[in-house]
């Protein structure tokens, strides 16, 4: 076991000295390219660690520093899973652009570079084991990835990424507070190297002060709240998913958000055991999903930007998945689940969206008519991605969302279960009324679409099929991995 | 109640007017002038003693009144002020409200006089001077508090013979953020730069100055003897706060806090050589602030006293 | 000793209203700057200096007296914005409500349960009152420059938290918290420099190009 241990480190650090190396790119084209093989080769690495968690238990390194259970796990193969579909469609989204000279070398080496990076820093919040380790990680996502969104210079892209930047480490810098009143009250009964470390802590002998837990529990999950998009601190998060460059956008949406949300994950089964169970940490939770799954949904309604109503569903599922981890029970293994099929469906809309931005050359989407006639591969995957975001029912998110409502009505939660459907019935209409006239309306002016090539085709409709097949039956590892990921959280099956 | 517990207030009575003359000759010293004699606020008395008042003839009372009573009010509140040790002749418990009260009196009746007089430059002094008194008077009171606070007694002379060496060291933070607002109260009640500016005759600047333009003879006496006192009066008290003299003799004492009254006159020149007049619009930022240190002050007293 | 650590905490509190106060943009970084100096300080002069925490200090103090202040005056002068401030709140009302923030929070230390390690008594109040002054510094002005400094203090009154509440966070995860700060307050300087490449200004209250 002590051996496997070293892959965590490994997975923290391969991706930064890939970063180092993209700097050194012969050509724009070659980095994208080796920035994907080597992505995908990471994800096998990561692969083997996650599987090696779900067989054998936890795995950790370096006196207990790192650590992977089953919760981590799940998220880093989530986290994995959309780096290799966005670093892919990465080389398709450049292609372009390539052409035009205007990603040149310098813009590709720093692309890259940060883009490893990100990935580096993410790993390290999902691998370590001590809090204030994550926290850094955290932190460093939000400093890494700013840059990606403004990698051409645009006012609209750097007004975004200074929002970005100045909301998250502020946001995040309150977690800290929170990391602090944690240490804090553990130090009474942990030595000073221990206090910060998450098993440590969860063992029942150290006892922790349920009020200062409390206090710190707000700071982390308004601070973590925040870079995880969960309103009213969502501010940032459609004007970055907006401007960024759409594997960028697919990229946050899909991991940036749920790894913030990972963060506050971590602590819910430490506030739980400090206020006795009382089920507090869980309510502040159900209230702020509810919160993020209303301002959502009423951001979706008025959007004319396709990326923006994107950023809104986000907004949304963050909320679901809250709420899900808030009501508990069936609640938590639906959150779970969302945060996969959101992640995939969400990376995949954002890919075909900005794809479909470049054809149309607007994201305006009373500007983009017809889009399955100009571009079946893109305007479908498109399609098919909104449909899926708004749980049509064949599709994996209607099962989350159905299980979510579920879990409400379990608990004799009326309250939330009806705000829930009532959200969850305003996006459902507010994207139909957008992605009808954009599906099948016919467009204006003919544009010209973009040359596709067959393995394309692949990197839509896989990870859709993917979601397809999910909502139809759901693969007994994939089950026991949820069911895992959930006894983290303190759910018993 | 010995002779020590009069003499300071009556020796303030005496002294008083030497304080504007010292600072004064601090200003020249900097400016690497002669100055004029330490002496002038005395000459200035006697000779505005001997003219007669000349009175404009929109005036009332009001305008009358308020050089004697402004020039009463001074005086009592001087026996209100105690001498380390020795308490005051007048002390009560609460007289620290009637010391700010005392103030404000005084403050009422010059601006009641300068409005009396109808004209629109004196109208402005008044505006002025009324806006920053309601700023430097929390200031004053929450730093008189805190003081109170941290002796536990509500007479200035409970508070202030209570100051000792050995506060200090226990409290030493918060007494000088008190003593940072009371200069910041003593510069602003007495009309000093960086607030307002004594020499300047620009009206527009102006503030006290301003205000007691149409005083002459005896009148103009009584405001130039009470401006000194009130120097005195609130100087007093920075004295009081920086000298813990517990436990000496008498005339040690009250040496002392005499030669810490030249000090402070010493201090405010050297204050108003180096700085500049603030702008109007940044005084009040000033005065707030030291209402800040004066609240900062209260709320480590009582961090202290838990 | 903890006399000295008290005197500290007071600076940072007056300096945090000073900067509530100021109006030149060159004065409020200077001030900032003396604030770092002061946090810094604060691990030097609680006793029982050890290697790891005259490091760190030591380390705070460069950061935070010299390489920020040092990258944002350069931001400043780089940039042809006006100097001043340009607050949302004016002065005298920031002022009024630091005072407020600091009552608050002294009334908030009191609900709290006390901490056992905590080196003075003034130490999770002052924290805290930087906390919230740095957030409210961040929303009541417009220019970057502020923003960032808001974000300091912010960062300042933590770091007090830290280090008077739990003195013996790993020195590992104290670095990279203090490098990730560098690296924020780093990136905010070039993020500046770029905006008011593409603005002609650096006042964030204009950057209102994205709605809805």
């Amino acid at each position: 076991m002590i051996s496997a241990g070293w892959i965590l480190p490994a997975l923290v650090a391969a991706p930064a000295i890939l970063a180092g190396l993209s700097l050194l790119a012969r050509s724009p084209r070659a980095a994208l390219r080796v920035g994907a093989a080597a992505t995908a080769a990471l994800a096998l690495a990561a692969g083997c660690a996650v599987a090696q968690v779900f067989l054998h238990g936890p795995l950790q390194c370096a006196g207990g520093w790192f650590y992977l259970d089953a919760l981590s796990a799940y998220h880093l193969a989530i986290l994995m899973l959309v780096f290799v579909l966005c670093s892919c469609f990465a080389i398709v989204y450049f292609r372009e652009e390539i052409a035009a000279g205007h990603f040149t070398r310098k813009l590709a080496r720093r692309y890259q570079s940060l883009w490893f990076g990100s990935l580096a820093a993410m790993n390290l919040v999902l691998v370590s084991n001590n809090l204030g380790v994550m926290w850094v990680g955290v932190e460093a996502t939000t400093l890494l990835s700013a840059f990606l969104i403004c990698i051409h210079a645009s006012p609209q892209a750097l007004e975004a990424m200074w929002k970005y930047l100045l909301m998250c480490s502020v946001g995040v810098a309150l977690a800290f507070a929170g990391i602090l009143l944690l240490a804090a009250t553990a130090s009474t009964s942990l030595s000073g190297h221990d206090a910060l470390l998450w098993t440590r802590l969860m063992n029942p002998a150290v006892t922790l002060n349920p009020m200062l837990v409390k206090v710190a529990f707000i700071f982390l999950v308004v601070g973590f709240g925040t870079k995880a998009g969960l309103a009213p601190m969502h501010s940032w998060l459609p004007d970055a998913h907006s401007q960024s460059p759409s594997p960028v956008s697919a990229m946050f949406s899909g991991i940036l958000l749920t790894t913030a949300m990972y963060g506050i994950l971590r602590y819910i089964p430490l506030v739980e055991r400090a206020t006795g169970n009382t089920g507090w940490g869980r309510e502040v939770l159900v209230a702020l999903g509810l919160l993020s799954v209303l301002v959502g949904a009423a951001f979706v309604i008025g959007q004319q930007d396709v990326k923006r109503l994107l950023a809104y569903s986000s907004v949304e599922n963050m909320g679901i998945i809250t709420l899900g981890i808030g009501l508990g029970g069936v609640g938590v293994y639906a959150a779970l689940l969302h945060t996969l099929n959101n992640s995939l469906c969400k990376s995949v809309s954002f890919c075909c969206a900005g794809r479909i931005g470049q054809i149309y050359g607007s994201l305006d989407m009373r500007r983009i008519k017809g889009m399955l006639k100009v571009s079946p591969l893109w305007g479908g995957g498109l399609l098919a991605g909104l449909m899926a975001l708004i749980g049509v029912a064949p599709f994996a998110l209607f099962i989350s969302e159905f299980l979510t409502v579920r879990a409400a009505w379990n608990q004799a939660a009326y309250w939330p279960m009806g705000l829930l459907l009532f959200g969850l019935g305003l996006v459902f209409i507010g994207v139909l009324r957008k992605a009808i006239p954009m599906a099948w309306e016919p467009p204006e002016s003919a544009p010209k679409p973009l040359r596709t090539y067959r393995a394309e085709a692949l990197l839509v409709w896989t990870p859709l099929a993917l979601l397809l097949l999910l909502g139809l039956w759901i693969p007994r590892p994939l089950g026991a991995m949820i069911a895992q990921a959930a006894a983290v959280l303190g759910v018993t099956p | 109640m010995s002779i020590w517990n009069f003499s300071y207030a009556v020796l303030g009575l005496l002294l008083a007017p030497l304080l504007p003359g010292i600072t004064n000759r601090t200003k020249a010293v900097f400016a690497g002038r002669h100055g004029q004699p330490l002496l002038q606020t005395y000459y200035d008395l006697a000779k505005l003693l001997r003219k007669g008042a000349v009175y404009s003839r929109t005036t009332s009372w009001v305008f009358r009144l308020a050089p004697p009573g402004g020039l009463a009010c001074l005086v009592v509140a001087l026996f209100l002020v105690p001498a380390g040790d020795f308490a005051a002749p007048l002390a009560f418990p609460g007289d620290l409200i009637l010391l700010a009260y005392l103030l404000g009196l005084m403050r009422f009746m010059t601006v009641c006089a300068a409005l009396d007089t109808g004209s629109s430059f004196e109208g402005m002094g008044a505006s002025r001077e009324v806006q920053f008194s309601a700023l430097t008077e929390p200031a004053l009171i929450l730093g008189l508090a805190a003081l109170a606070y941290a002796t536990g007694s509500f007479s200035l002379s409970g508070i202030f013979g209570g100051v000792t060496r050995p506060d200090w060291l226990q409290v030493g933070p918060a007494l000088v953020l008190v003593a940072a607002a009371l200069l910041i109260v003593f510069l602003a009640e007495n009309s000093r730069i960086p607030v307002d500016d004594p020499n300047t005759h620009l009206e527009l600047t102006m503030i006290h100055e301003v205000m007691i333009l149409d005083y002459s003879g005896p009148d103009l006496a009584f405001i130039l003897y009470g401006a000194s006192l009130k120097l005195w009066l609130l100087g007093a008290l920075l004295v009081n706060i920086f000298l813990p003299l517990t436990g000496r003799s008498g005339p040690l004492q009250i040496a002392c806090l005499v030669a810490g009254m030249f000090v402070v006159a010493v201090v405010t020149g050297v204050i108003e050589s180096v700085m500049a007049r603030l702008s109007l619009l940044k005084v009040p930022q000033l005065l707030v602030g030291a209402a800040a240190l004066s609240v900062l002050g209260f709320v480590l007293m009582l961090r202290y006293a838990l | 000793m903890n006399a000295w650590t008290d005197i500290m905490l007071v600076v940072l509190i007056l300096t945090t209203f000073w900067l509530l106060g100021s109006s030149r943009l060159a004065s409020c970084i200077r001030i900032c700057a003396i604030q770092g100096v002061a946090t810094g300080l604060l691990g030097v002069v609680g006793g029982g200096i050890t290697i790891r925490v005259a490091a760190i200090s030591l380390a705070v103090i460069v950061l935070k007296g010299l390489a920020f202040p040092w990258l944002l005056s350069r931001a400043l002068r780089e940039s042809n914005t006006s100097h001043e401030v340009q607050p949302f709140v004016g002065y005298v009302a920031s002022l009024l409500v630091g005072v407020v923030i600091l009552g608050l929070s002294f009334w908030a230390d009191s609900c709290l349960p006390s901490l056992s390690h905590v080196a003075s008594r003034l130490v999770v109040p002052v924290a805290f009152a930087l906390l919230i002054a740095g957030l409210f510094l961040i929303v009541a002005r417009k220019t970057a420059v502020n923003q960032v400094l808001g974000y300091l203090v912010m960062e300042n009154g933590i770091y007090t938290f830290g280090f008077g509440v739990v003195r013996e966070i790993p020195a590992l995860v104290e670095l990279g918290v203090l490098m990730d700060v560098f690296v924020a307050v780093f990136v905010m300087g070039i993020a500046i420099y770029r905006i008011n490449r593409t603005f002609d200004h650096i006042d964030s209250d204009q950057l209102t190009l994205l709605k809805g």
